[in-house]
């Protein structure tokens, strides 16, 4: 689909009074059956998650798997030299795997230190991000959204998106500056 | 989203004190076998009941002050979720009243319990050294403001709360709030002079600057454990209808964020005393790790951190209030071997050994608060009704 001036569509946005209305609408396009869209808020928007119809999110199980990572890299960097390498008594402690009381702050703290990485990338994968511009932004009202601006934006690759019903649908939720935003 | 929708404010909820009047005849009952039980052993094997009675008391006392914790941490904080379940902490917490009583067998049997209290002076200069501290009518003094700050805040906390009931007036939640600014470091203090006086005390010649923590980091997340089981009761006989699933997420939140921090703190000082290597501070971790008491600090440590963190991480099991309580049951469990394997060792430096009073003692000082609470119970509302924030409490989603 294509713009009057020749741009591609990105989707059909629309602008709401308030986090409530927001709130609203989007329950409304999540009983619709729209999977390809946001909202945007200035701030945090309580359940917004279920009102969107969002799932569990599965950062937990990359940050689980960045976790053990780091769980036996730690594990492996100390133990290989200390105990099985090249063991060497020092201050009189064991020099076995009963050496490990010693290690607990780097296990810990590698466990962290991946983890944190994992949960940085991949939520930064899952975002889509890094990126120079969004559609969104050539929309001017949309810079409102970082002071009190709440909105909300159905993507035209969405199965379920037309241009007159979706128009339509944004309009009854009560949405209001209804416009198409074309990409780049 | 207040403005979406207007729920009517539910209207106060009350224990029906005759319904559960056999189980309370039985808790009293229960109470007076082990108390005369207890005057028995107290003249029978006056050694080993000491240290049981201990090992009873601190238990119950530890839990207790946990819930007082989150009392004041919930007016510090300003917080709204606890609301619903903050009535069944006031009463749990104000049992600190009831303790009072139960800690008087402890100052009769010092001569047992602390080996301090029968060295004259002049004979261990380590101990001489403490004299400034270890000294009995300080030692009194202690005792008894321990328990008239912690159990008054308790009390004046339960008591302005109960009040708001009824005329919904806004200035208890600013009084509860002044209590609790000002019971926050009084808090501390108290709960970690108390260990250092009860248990650091049970040996004079040892000590460890992580116990108030250490102790701390036990009572608030058992205590979490033990509302889980008390809300989960009240719910099962038909009470508390409005403490929803997402009420129990939070809950179970904590045990995890205290079954962690529990962790840390009991591995900081476990290394930095490993490491040091120095004799008069290893000798509480070498009683304890040697002998048949070694098994028991290992099932400590995989059964009070390893095992609850790895299925606390799990939402579904937060959100789960049967599963949940099989977890808080078992972290209740760990807290009293925690209590029983700082206590015990003390008097059985050798080796585990069991008594009958070690099941005793922590059975009657527990019927007799389950009594308490009990009356308690039927006293007020289960639920702050008038409270300012209830509502937030009723529609939270986390």
């Amino acid at each position: 689909m294509k713009t009057p001036y020749g741009h591609n569509v990105y989707g059909i946005a629309a602008e709401y009074p308030s986090a409530a209305a927001l709130y609203e609408a989007a329950k409304r396009v999540r009983d619709a059956g729209f999977k390809r869209w946001d909202v945007f808020s200035p701030f945090p928007i309580h359940g917004m998650d279920e009102a969107m119809g969002l799932g569990k999110s599965w950062l937990s199980a990359v940050v689980l798997a960045g976790g053990i990572t780091g769980i036996l890299t730690a594990l492996i960097l100390e133990w290989g030299p200390s105990w099985i390498l090249y063991p060497l008594i020092v201050h009189g402690k064991p020099f076995t795997w009963r050496v490990v009381p010693a290690f607990f702050p780097i296990i810990f703290e590698l466990t962290i230190l991946f983890s944190a990485f994992a949960a940085f990338f991949a939520w930064q994968i899952m975002n889509g991000l890094p990126r120079w511009n969004h559609p969104m932004f050539n929309w001017n009202r949309f810079a409102r959204v970082t002071n009190d601006g709440f909105f909300l934006a159905i993507e035209a690759n969405d199965p379920r998106f037309s241009e007159e019903e979706t128009q339509h649908l944004l309009e009854e939720t009560g949405g209001q500056h209804i416009t198409m935003i074309h990409e780049e | 989203m207040s403005e979406l929708t207007r729920e009517p404010v539910p209207q106060g909820e009350y224990f029906e004190t005759n319904r559960f009047a056999g189980l309370s005849l039985g808790l009293g009952v229960g109470a007076l076998v082990g108390l005369v039980l207890c005057l028995i052993g107290a003249f029978v094997s006056p050694l080993q009941f000491s240290f049981s009675w201990m090992f009873g008391f601190i238990l119950f006392f530890t839990m207790c002050n946990g819930c007082l914790f989150w009392i004041i941490v919930h007016y510090a904080t300003d917080a709204e979720w606890t609301v619903v379940v903050r009535r069944q902490l006031e009463n749990i917490a104000v049992l600190l009243l009831a303790l009072a009583i139960l800690a008087i067998p402890i100052l009769l049997l010092r001569h047992q319990l602390f080996e301090w209290t029968n060295i004259p002076p002049g004979q261990d200069h380590v101990l001489d050294s403490k004299r400034q501290y270890l000294n009995w009518p300080f030692f009194i003094f202690r005792a008894v403001l321990y328990f008239v700050l912690l159990g008054g805040m308790a009390y004046l906390l339960r008591r302005f709360s109960v009040a708001q009931d009824r005329d919904g007036s806004p200035r208890f939640t600013i009084w509860m709030r002044k209590v609790s600014f000002g019971g926050l470091p009084i808090f501390g203090l108290a709960l970690t002079f108390a260990a250092f006086d009860w248990l650091m005390g049970l040996n004079y010649r040892w000590y460890s600057t992580m116990w108030g923590p250490y102790i701390f980091a036990g009572s608030v997340g058992s205590s979490m454990s033990l509302l889980v089981l008390v809300i989960t009761a009240l719910r099962k006989a038909g009470y508390l209808k409005i403490v929803t699933l997402e009420h129990y997420h939070i809950m179970g939140k904590w045990m995890l964020a205290f079954c962690i921090f529990w962790a840390y703190i009991g591995f900081g000082q476990y290394m930095l005393y490993w490491y040091a290597n120095i004799p008069e501070e290893t000798q509480f971790f070498i009683v304890r790790n040697t002998q048949s008491w070694w098994p028991l600090s290992l099932l400590l440590v995989f059964g009070r951190f390893f095992a609850p963190f790895g299925i606390l991480l799990l939402r579904s099991i937060k959100k789960h209030p049967h599963q949940l309580c099989w977890v808080a049951g078992w972290l209740v469990f760990m807290q009293a071997l925690d209590m029983y394997i700082i206590v015990l060792p003390a008097l059985h430096g050798t080796g585990v050994r069991l008594s009958i009073w070690d099941l005793i003692c922590p059975l009657t000082i527990g019927c007799s608060l389950a009594f308490v609470y009990l009356r308690i119970l039927g006293r007020a509302s289960m639920f702050p009704v008038r409270d300012p924030r209830l509502i937030e409490s009723l529609r939270l989603s986390n």
